[in-house]
């Protein structure tokens, strides 16, 4: 009797590990009792449920307790100081050149999210005094207010918009750390003198922006200059008086935080508003009108100056997101693409 | 192209939906279960069989499935091509695993024994041993098939991935993963003593060198 050919074999031994019906032949039967004996032993690896519930608290949590290896010998006092200080050492090498780096950097540059990561970090490790917080979330004001101002300096108008929303932000933030401080009793001055000759200073930023996007060169196009300078509107709501004029206590609006008049320096650089038949603000470019993280105090948002009826909240909701939508579209992509995300071994 | 393909609402081989695979991105609990449940016991039954070690197949086991999770929102293909992908990052987690192992120091087998005996409830470290031996007689066989012909019984068997999911994980085609899959359980059928009439007796073992690549491994790459 000929011999099936090696392909033939090969498809039916396939089939039978599929599971598919397969008439099981001389040449396959070894095979098949090797694979179900295999299978079989295999099965019983059975994970342990305890051990899984550990894993799904780390991944869900990321809080499951390190179940450690078996060792053989504990390592003594000695290596310990050792390990930890290697680790200090290592992470003092990578940690500082990063910060100094990331310093400077500004909104789109590669180094930006570590810059904000460290603010946050430092942020956290303050928040144990509501004093301190205010004060760290000042610089943190400082610092959007800078970026502001180089952003335009170096003409990179693309990035004015998420830089408008992020000093948008820290100035909430800002304010609800100082009056957290002041309701705890704790001396909140310094942050609070600080902070106002941050606000005035923005006003100063905020006038060159908008006059940057009124003049701006051709490579913006009209609705995202329309868009950047509804946002400078707004920013400018949100930069209140000082915030020494806050009543204290209470969670109500309070004076210190109802967006005040247009400073006479930046109304005269107002944009106009566009004319009716203006076209319609793309809802990407636009910036949300109101911060769902924005605490009560501050939601009393000003109504923009520029009647631009085209830019409404609702219009605006997709605003500083448009890197971050969910890839629905990405779902349907071919396999192909998926593994390549994976590292090669 | 794996999967099923032109299903309005397509469901992998584990009972899991796109849908399960979107709230999964977004590390809702009840959607993570279930993709864990689905492929924790497959990968744990993956990295068991390949390390030998209960503990250490826990571990890579969390750490790969960590590893998913937090990769997954990159993750492009559809649902039914997540079990490739997953085995994909096992593979590699095992390969690391590996490679940190050749750095350690080696134990003495003793310790071994005494640990895992303990660890067992087991009064005699040889005791356990000889159980060892005889409940996995089938993986310590594995031992003397090549690299190539082990890792594929695995994902296909361990995994339960198909021979195009193999494939493509190892960059093989779907042919040379069929003909590796059954030297493979030819060369095992052997060792257990379930002779297999198609393969010659002088050469019972593959080439000792897995490096060294036989002429019909050359021309399956």
């Amino acid at each position: 009797m000929p011999r099936p050919k090696p392909n033939k074999l090969h498809d039916e031994l396939d089939a039978l590990l599929d599971g598919r019906p397969v008439e099981l032949t001389d040449e396959l039967a070894p095979l098949a009792e090797a694979a179900d004996a295999l299978r079989a032993e295999l099965a019983a690896y059975q994970l342990d449920p305890g051990v899984a519930d550990r894993h799904l608290e780390r991944v869900l949590h990321g809080s499951a307790t390190v179940v450690p290896l078996p060792v053989r010998a504990q390592a003594n006092g000695w290596d310990l100081r050792r390990r930890v200080a290697a680790v200090v050492l290592a992470a003092a090498l990578v940690l500082a050149p990063a910060t100094m780096a990331s310093a400077a950097a500004l909104p789109g540059q590669p180094m930006y999210p570590f810059k904000r990561a460290i603010e946050q970090l430092r942020v956290a490790s303050v928040q144990w005094s509501p004093s301190r917080e205010a004060v760290e979330r000042t610089r943190i004001v400082d610092a959007r207010v800078d970026e502001l101002d180089r952003l335009v300096e170096l003409q990179m108008f693309n990035q004015l918009l998420p830089a408008l929303d992020a000093l948008k932000q820290a100035v909430v933030e800002a304010k609800a750390a100082v009056d957290d401080a002041r309701k705890e009793g704790e001396p909140s001055g310094k942050a609070e003198v600080q902070l106002d000759s941050i606000v005035v200073a923005s006003r100063q930023v905020l006038a060159r922006v908008a006059i940057a996007a009124e003049n701006a060169p051709v490579s913006l196009n009209g609705d995202t200059a329309r868009a950047i300078a509804h946002a400078v509107v707004e920013t400018q709501g949100v930069l209140a008086p000082p915030t020494r004029e806050t009543g204290p206590g209470g969670a109500t609006p309070t004076p210190g935080t109802q967006p005040s008049p247009p400073d006479p320096t930046t109304a005269a650089t107002q944009p106009q508003p566009p004319p009716s038949s203006a076209p319609e603000v793309p809802t990407t470019t636009a910036p949300p009108v109101t911060s769902t993280t924005s605490p009560p105090t501050t939601t009393t948002e000003p109504e923009p100056t520029t009647p631009d009826s085209t830019v409404t909240p609702g219009s605006a909701g997709g605003g500083g997101d448009t890197g971050s939508g969910q890839g629905t579209t990405g779902d349907a992509a071919p396999a192909e693409d998926a593994p390549a995300d994976v590292p090669a071994p | 192209m794996l999967g099923f393909g032109g299903e309005r609402e397509a469901v992998s081989k584990v009972g899991l939906t796109a849908a399960d695979l979107v709230a999964a991105r977004r590390r809702e609990p009840a959607a993570v279960t279930r993709v864990y449940t689905a492929y924790a016991p497959a990968l744990f039954r993956f990295f068991m069989a390949a390390v030998g070690d209960r503990h250490q197949a826990e571990d890579l086991t969390g750490t790969t499935f960590l590893s998913a999770i937090e990769a997954l929102p990159r993750f492009r293909g559809p649902i039914e091509a997540l079990g490739g992908w997953l085995f994909q990052i096992a593979r590699h987690d095992l390969y690391d695993h590996r490679r940190r192992q050749s750095r350690s120091r080696i134990e003495p087998l003793e310790d071994n024994l005494n640990e895992a005996a303990q660890v067992a409830g087991a009064d005699d470290p040889e005791e356990l041993a000889l159980d060892r031996v005889d409940a996995e007689r089938v993986v310590a066989a594995m031992r003397h098939l090549s690299d190539d012909q082990r890792e594929v019984l695995l994902l296909r068997m361990a995994g339960g991935l198909t021979a195009p999911e193999v494939a493509e994980i190892l960059g093989k085609t779907t042919g040379a993963v069929k003909a590796l899959q059954h030297r493979g359980l030819a060369s095992l059928a052997r060792v257990l003593g379930l002779r297999s009439p198609e393969q010659p007796q002088e050469r019972p073992y593959p080439s000792p060198d897995p490096g060294r690549l036989t002429s019909q491994e050359e021309e399956e790459r």
